[in-house]
């Protein structure tokens, strides 16, 4: 069973390979023509051929004319369905792909805008990125639809989506036509936002020393709801067990808005752990709301603080040491 | 709350979807097997429908075991055997709903769909008749419509519910849409699929009879066949007809009497018989219905078996190895008026003048007397008809019933009788009077249909005569009742006696309209059991020769199978494509074009990755003049493109659109020397 799962897989791994030389790389939007959809029975559809088989035997020796028709019609009928089935992918259009950035190993979603141009609907389009599970979705006539695909990043840096499956087994499930497309999708991963030592102190008063005890984070600040990687110490486990949510406590470090983080400043044993910290931090900081830049060999950041500088910020971690650093910073600029 | 629920509907339909397909298999048979079968399997649907509805539990597996055990041990006790048709249905219709009740996942679905469609074909072996293929029809429907839903609606394992899908309506369009597209397959398939002389194995035929002639005739006995409207068969005949008094169609020839029921007794066969045609005879085929009987029937006299199976016996029937379960059709060559060459062997001759020992004593001293008085056989004969004509006869579809001595009674107290009474009590006077005589079932008459040009003889036509052998000419017909009610040649029993039959019946017969309804239906019907049921191997052969191949063989059809199978492929994918239609035109983005390429013009061409209001921007950075013209329009594209609207409103703006983009008249300024012509590069890299 084991080796014939292994077969399998090799097959399925041939299969694909053949088919990306075959087809050649793709570009968004992209409309699935003749050339590219495959097409086979699928268990059910290799029991319901049986079954028919079954049926004209049956028939035949019966002599029976009514049973031969009904086993020709069955017959017909899958036929049909096969018909059906490839059509329900034919002409069908991938608009978009877009993934949001997300943090290394965590389960992050692709969007992908499907376009239907035909005057019928189509059923069960089934959308995987390779090797995680498909979405279903149902197209109307001359309509759209977006599909939110899971991908997991196991590491930081640029993640390539190199490798999507279009497939449906619509409308009777005996044939499953299917596609690769080889578009080229990138995402980036932020890294793993983990670290527990507290923000530097801004820079004004910093300068390496730890001043005001407990990190300057004593200032009562509030709730706010849980993220990835926040400390379980500051998780508020009282309100917790009253069957809140589960909420993390803030502190603000008043009077220190202006933080300068380094990969010196995030004293870990490796460079890995450090950029978690860093990003942790740069999470941190942007949920206080305050001013933060960022330090790395080769790249300042000047400090400021909203979305995009997060963005550039986690980026620039993403890709620290990685080759598509220079890619990614002609793309940003 | 609402999204568990919205999962538990959309579970549920596929399930429903099975359950039905299965009951409607289930009913198919419901005539077929023993009632408590088709009770037992519908009572499981019923238990899967309730557990599905929350109203019981699903039984565990070993209740499933012992349940499969149980009941498969009842078809054993009910058939002694698995094997044929009936018990493999049984078993068949039981270990279905068996299925359904660990249906959980969609294999399990596909399986007991899978089952109903296998009852579907068992339901068509049982049953070929025209009435039943619409039900079938449906029934093809509704599987296929499960298969569908069952399909749409896969284990949603990540817990989400899936989009509301197709509707109930679609389902049905769309199995029936694939169903249509599949016909014109399925009939030259069926025309041109290679078909097989003889059967691979044996076959287990049904012992079950249903109606029709006996091979015993207690007079009395054939009452409820009059009643019946139901073919029996159609003729179609080469040339002229025979006259309405000469359409006698012979069945079972009673010989043996044992006071009150006469019996087939024994028959020898024969090859040929030794006989002269007195009148021309008659050419025609016969469509016999299914009689689960071992007859053929024949025009009165028939000249040879008309198939090597079927055996030709001294008293002229047609016998058949098998029972006649399927609708069957047959030439024969039959005369009207015989005279037999040979002589009576002496066996016959003791067969036929045998009477039992001390019954109806009257018919016995009254048949001495006349046969004394008469001075031949013949003259016996007329004097026994006389006395029918004369004796105060009645005839009679419902007669008093008869006495220890039937024949006494009837003779000399009721009166009253049909076919079966008069013949009976001729032939025993027959006998009695010493003249070889015996009993002739079979029908009597039958009715033009003009729609398809034979001669429809139905049930209640039936009928029992006489054959007496006289010297000369050999055994000759002689119908009594015929001298009692000579309407009877040449009107049916219905005509005869109306208020005999049922009110339905007497409507349909009286009613011109229904009367000429009831012909075409049985005209299409002949029609069906000749051309569609019939077709077989030889059929098929006639047919590849009059596509014009010399000597067809099996390798010709399967030339023209492999011809039509291409041709339909190519025409489904046709068919398939189309229906999918062109996309409305996008005027929309027709009209966008348009406006992109006026506004390349000025020099300023779009880039693929400028968006309508990013190009908007750069438009009204480089070329402020065109701002109030062009950024309107860029933005109302992008509006009309993006945002939600509803279709009318989004129709009547884009047509506006359109006029504004035909509108526009773009200045050709040159672009005047810009202090950012770096950044102009960048930005318009066509520029």
């Amino acid at each position: 069973m084991v080796a014939f799962a292994k077969l399998r897989e090799r097959l399925r791994q041939r299969a694909a390979e053949w088919a990306r030389r075959r087809q050649g790389a793709d570009r968004l939007p992209l409309t699935l023509a003749r050339r590219r959809l495959y097409i086979l029975p699928t268990r059910a559809g290799m029991a319901f051929g049986a079954l028919v088989l079954t049926m004209l035997i049956a028939a035949l020796n019966y002599a029976n004319s009514l049973a031969l028709l009904l086993a020709f019609l069955l017959a017909g009928f899958a036929l049909v369905a096969m018909h059906e089935c490839h059509r329900n992918l034919l002409g069908l259009s991938l608009l978009e792909a877009d993934a949001p950035p997300l943090f290394a190993g965590s389960t992050g979603i692709l969007h992908l805008t499907l376009q239907n141009a035909s005057q019928a609907a189509r059923y069960r389009v089934q959308t995987a990125v390779v090797d995680h599970p498909e979405v279903p979705v149902d197209l109307p006539p001359a309509g759209h639809a977006q599909v939110e695909l899971s991908i997991h990043a196991a590491r930081r840096g640029l993640q390539r989506i190199d490798r999507l499956r279009v497939s449906s087994s619509h409308p009777f499930g005996l044939f499953r036509v299917w596609t690769w497309v080889h578009a080229p999708i990138a995402v980036i991963v932020y890294p793993r936002a983990t670290g527990s030592l507290p923000l530097p102190a801004d820079r004004a008063t910093s300068a390496g020393t730890w001043p005001r005890g407990a990190g300057g984070s004593d200032e009562w600040f509030g709730l706010r709801p849980f993220r990835d990687g926040d400390s379980p110490r500051q998780v508020a486990w009282k309100a917790y067990a009253r069957e809140a949510p589960l909420l993390v406590k803030e502190y603000s470090s008043a009077g220190s808005p202006l933080r300068m983080l380094s990969l010196d400043a995030a004293r870990q044993p490796d460079i890995e752990s450090r950029l978690a910290q860093l990003a942790r931090w740069i999470v941190d900081a942007e949920a206080a709301g305050e001013l933060y830049g960022l330090e790395l060999p080769g790249e300042l950041i000047s400090p400021h603080r909203g979305p995009d500088h997060r963005h550039r910020c986690l980026t620039a971690l993403a890709l620290y040491g990685s080759p598509d650093a220079a890619v990614s910073a002609a793309r940003m600029r | 709350m609402s999204a568990p629920r919205a999962v538990a509907e959309i579970e549920r339909l596929p399930l429903l979807w099975v359950c039905a397909a299965s009951a409607a298999a289930l009913l198919l048979h419901a005539i077929q097997v023993p009632a408590w079968v088709t009770i037992t399997a519908l009572g499981l649907v019923g238990w899967r429908l309730a557990a599905l509805l929350g109203a019981a539990r699903l039984p565990g597996g070993i209740v499933r075991v012992g349940l499969g055990l149980g009941l498969v041990a009842a078809v054993f006790a009910q058939f002694h055997t698995l094997n044929g048709l009936l018990p493999g249905t049984a078993m068949l219709m039981l270990m279905a709903s068996i299925k359904l009740l660990e249906t959980r996942s969609q294999r399990d679905q596909y399986v007991v769909i899978g089952g109903a469609l296998f009852l579907l074909l068992a339901a068509c072996l049982y049953a070929q008749a025209l009435v039943w293929v619409p039900l079938y029809g449906a029934q093809a429907l509704l599987c296929c419509a499960a298969l569908a839903v069952v399909a749409y609606a896969p284990a949603s394992d990540d817990g989400r519910a899936p989009a509301p899908g197709l509707r109930t309506r679609e389902v049905i369009v769309l199995a029936g849409r694939t169903l249509l597209f599949a016909i014109p397959l399925a009939i030259p398939l069926f025309l041109f699929f290679p078909r097989l002389p003889g059967h691979f194995w044996a076959l287990t035929s049904g012992d079950e009879a249903i109606t029709g002639l006996g091979d015993t005739m207690t007079p009395g006995g054939i009452t409820r066949l009059t009643a019946s409207y139901a073919i029996a068969f159609r003729v179609r005949f080469e040339g002229r007809l025979p006259p309405p008094a000469e359409r006698y169609w012979r069945g079972p020839v009673l010989h043996e009497f044992d006071g009150t029921t006469w019996q087939a007794g024994r028959y020898a066969v024969t090859d040929a018989q030794r006989l002269d045609c007195l009148t021309t005879p008659y050419r025609y085929r016969l469509y016999l219905e299914p009689t689960f009987r071992h007859w053929w029937l024949a025009l009165d006299t028939v000249m040879g078996p008309p198939s090597p199976g079927v055996r030709y016996t001294e008293d002229y029937q047609l016998i058949a190895a098998e029972p006649v379960t399927q609708s069957l059709s047959y030439s024969a060559t039959s005369c009207t008026r015989v005279r037999s060459l040979a002589p009576l062997s002496p066996a016959a001759r003791l067969d036929d003048t045998r009477l039992p020992a001390g019954s109806n004593p009257q018919t016995l001293a009254l048949a001495m007397q006349l046969r004394g008085r008469a001075g031949s056989d013949v003259a016996f004969v007329q004097s026994v008809l006389a006395f029918f004509r004369t004796g105060g006869f009645t005839y009679s579809l419902t007669p008093p019933p008869l006495g220890p001595d039937p024949i006494d009674d009837f003779l000399f107290h009721t009166r009253s009788g049909f076919c079966g009474h008069y013949a009976s009590a001729f032939v025993d006077m027959m006998r009695a009077g010493g003249v070889p005589a015996r009993v002739v079932t079979g029908y009597l008459g039958g009715q033009w249909n003009p729609y398809d040009g034979t001669l429809t003889v139905r049930q209640s036509d039936a009928h029992a005569w006489a054959e007496v052998w006289l010297a000369d000419r050999g055994w000759t017909r002689v119908d009594p009742t015929a001298v009692v009610e000579p309407e009877r040649l040449y009107r049916g029993i219905l005509d005869l006696l109306p208020l005999g039959l049922s009110v339905p019946e007497r409507l349909l017969h009286t009613w011109p309209l229904l009367n000429t309804a009831l012909e075409r239906w049985d005209a299409l019907n002949g029609w069906w059991n000749e051309r569609v049921v019939g077709f077989n191997y030889r059929s098929q052969l006639t047919l590849l020769g009059d596509l014009g191949f010399h000597s067809p063989e099996l390798r010709d059809a399967g030339w023209v199978f492999a011809a039509t199978l291409l041709a339909w492929l190519a025409w489904v994918s046709w068919q398939v494509g189309r229906q999918q239609g062109r996309a409305p035109q996008d005027r929309l983005g027709h009209a966008y074009t348009r406006l992109c390429r006026k506004l390349a013009r000025t020099g300023l061409p779009r880039a693929p990755h400028h968006g309508p209001l990013a190009y908007a921007q750069l438009i009204v950075r480089y070329r402020p003049d065109l701002a109030p013209l062009v950024s309107p329009l860029l933005e109302q594209y992008a509006t009309l493109r993006f945002g939600p609207t509803s279709a009318s409103a989004r129709d009547r703006d884009v047509r506006a659109f359109e006029r504004a983009v035909t509108r526009l008249s773009v200045p050709k300024i040159p672009l005047r020397a810009s202090t950012a012509g770096q950044r102009l590069k960048k930005d318009f890299p066509g520029a």
